[in-house]
């Protein structure tokens, strides 16, 4: 919160006790490197917004809320060629917002709410994943509104958010060509690792390098892919996207059950 | 990014150049042509100058134009304090700035967006424990550190920032000259700093392993390399590699509206490597040469 008044503030820097304990030396766990963790989705929860999506696997909890469309801010754009489908011009295409916050509890120190550049970052991620599914076409001259909101970072926190803002899309009634759904992996520093999909947060502070990838599962198409640390040669890094890729699809049946039953829930509530 | 305007009829121009199939001779059987518009291949670069030591105030800058973009990078080196975590290591900081001169989108607040995330990538490309040697940047655990601050400056815009900035980076962090620093502690134990006299006596950094960024768009069901401004504009999708001189990838991001297939991507990321390590070794020629011409360097600056 800027310019927070009411509360008295503690000293300008301050660190988590954690930082000074001896390193205690608890590795993760062996495990299978391609377990998914279980996953709990549900839809339609949030009464003020036109869509919402709350997604826990494992620890990680995100919430997701979808506002719009709503007339688009900034001056009028030239019309061009129109499409097809009676989809609009180029330059008419609606636009979709995203926003990605951090809960200053969500991580092990607590941050401060405008989180700089990592959030812009995951914010900017989160577009370029949610686009190519949107048919934002169909909203000319509208802004849709998306908001991921980090309640706990338990590992992959990125790919939980991209699966819960595609799934509150779809809650809105938003037109998708496809639902998108993220899968995270980590690599464990050392000289021959695997891959490991679905890390937990111990698993990916220690990691050598990470990545999320976003799949539409129907088309089969990559929507998005965010990568980086000493993954190794290319063939390693080809191997990891294949790893996510299987990820994704085994995901998708779950949050196909989730929207089926959100929209029986919404059925039932509307009055006949 | 900049806009620009092109019309359908030119986009079907560009994509058929990149795409389409031409018989050569019919004793060698069919050939893929791909020609852009300007001749190059689908992975072929636009001619590029890189020039060291271009301001005076800075421990290292460079300046590079691939074609229409041209990118100026200042490195300053400063003493401060460690982070908490790392209490052995200095650390690099980087701001990028697109100025107005750039394109008029950029005048006041426009141009931040694209800076962040231009920041935002090249933080994520380095990092990694073996792309700079930061432990040569510790002066005394945890209280002196030496913090790298570079500053990329864009110019122009003509397509293919990231490339070039990473070339710009790479090139200014090998000119970077960080003066040799002593820690003398007196018996009361209050610290005093001392600069060694000779003014050339300063530690280099190594750049083996500082990764380039090569940007592969997707046009058509090709992919080409360094497109400008009009090729970026038919391209829905973009895949950014950053690759060491190794081979090794250090980064991968999609960019772009578009979807990407993961047949492409495996593509991308073989020629992204391939291309990568010409890249490489053609600026390490052209760094060291600029280096061993010492005194006797014609300096162009911004004259040329």
């Amino acid at each position: 919160m800027p310019g927070d008044h009411r509360r008295i503030r503690g000293p300008e820097e301050s660190q988590p006790p954690q930082l000074y304990a001896a390193d205690e030396e608890e590795a993760p766990a062996a495990r299978d490197p391609t377990r998914l963790r279980p996953v709990y989705a549900r839809a339609g929860l949030l009464s003020q917004a036109k869509g919402s999506a709350y997604l826990e696997a494992g620890g990680t909890k995100v919430l997701c809320a979808v506002s719009g469309p709503r007339q688009a801010e900034g001056g009028e754009r030239g019309g061009g060629p129109a499409g097809a489908g009676g989809e609009a011009p180029a330059a008419l295409r609606g636009r979709l917002l995203c926003d990605f916050r951090r809960a200053p509890f969500a991580g092990r120190r607590r941050r401060a709410p405008p989180g700089g550049g990592e959030e812009r970052e995951l914010a900017l991620a989160l577009q370029e994943a949610l686009e190519p599914a949107v048919r934002l076409g169909r909203y000319p001259r509208a802004q849709l509104e998306v908001s991921a909101l980090l309640l706990e970072d338990g590992g992959s926190a990125l790919a939980a958010a991209l699966t819960a803002a595609a799934l509150a899309l779809a809650d809105a009634g938003v037109e998708m060509y496809d639902l998108v759904v993220g899968c995270g992996l980590s690599r464990a520093p050392g000289p021959a690792p695997t891959w490991l999909l679905d890390p937990t947060r111990l698993e990916e502070e220690r990691a050598a390098a990470g990545l999320t990838v976003a799949l539409m599962p129907v088309l089969n198409q990559v929507a998005g892919l965010l990568g980086s640390g000493e993954g190794g040669p290319t063939e390693s890094w080809a191997e990891a996207v294949r790893l996510g890729l299987e990820g994704c699809q085994r995901l998708y049946p779950v949050l196909q059950q989730c929207l089926v039953r959100a929209a029986r829930r919404r059925d039932a509530a509307a009055p006949l | 990014m900049a806009s620009v305007a092109l019309s359908e009829a030119e986009k079907v121009y560009i994509v058929h150049g990149v795409q389409t199939r031409g018989v050569r001779s019919l004793r060698l059987g069919t050939f893929k042509e791909d020609l852009r518009v300007d001749g190059r291949g689908c992975e072929d670069y636009r001619c590029v100058d890189v020039e060291t030591d271009v301001v005076s105030n800075t421990s290292g800058s460079a300046r590079v134009k691939l074609g229409h973009t041209d990118i100026l990078v200042g490195v300053k080196a400063e003493m401060g304090t460690p982070k908490l975590e790392k209490p052995n290591e200095g650390y690099l900081e980087f701001f990028v700035d697109c100025s107005a001169n750039a394109t008029p989108e950029f005048e006041g607040r426009g141009g931040d967006d694209l800076g962040t995330e231009i920041a935002n990538t090249l933080y994520r490309i380095f990092n990694n424990k073996s792309s700079v040697d930061l432990k040569s940047l510790c002066i005394s655990p945890r209280e002196h550190c030496w913090i790298l601050y570079v500053d990329v400056l864009l110019l122009e815009c003509g397509g293919n920032l990231f490339d070039a900035i990473s070339i710009a980076v790479k090139a200014a962090l090998f000119n970077t000259r960080i003066p040799r620093v002593r820690v003398l502690e007196d018996e009361e134990g209050s610290k005093d700093i001392e600069l060694s006299d000779d003014p050339y006596d300063c530690i280099r950094l190594s750049v083996e392993n500082v990764p380039c960024i090569v940007t592969l768009c997707k046009i058509g069901y090709r992919h080409v390399v360094d497109a400008t401004l009009q090729e970026e504009a038919c391209s829905l999708a973009s895949l950014l590699v950053s690759v060491t001189s190794k081979g090794v990838v250090t980064c991968m991001r999609k960019v772009g509206k578009g979807s990407l297939d993961p047949e492409s991507i495996f593509e991308m990321m073989e020629t992204g490597k391939r291309v990568g390590k010409v890249l490489h070794t053609s600026l390490q020629n052209i760094l060291h040469k600029e280096e061993s011409l010492g005194t006797k360097r014609q300096k162009v600056g911004f004259l040329g």
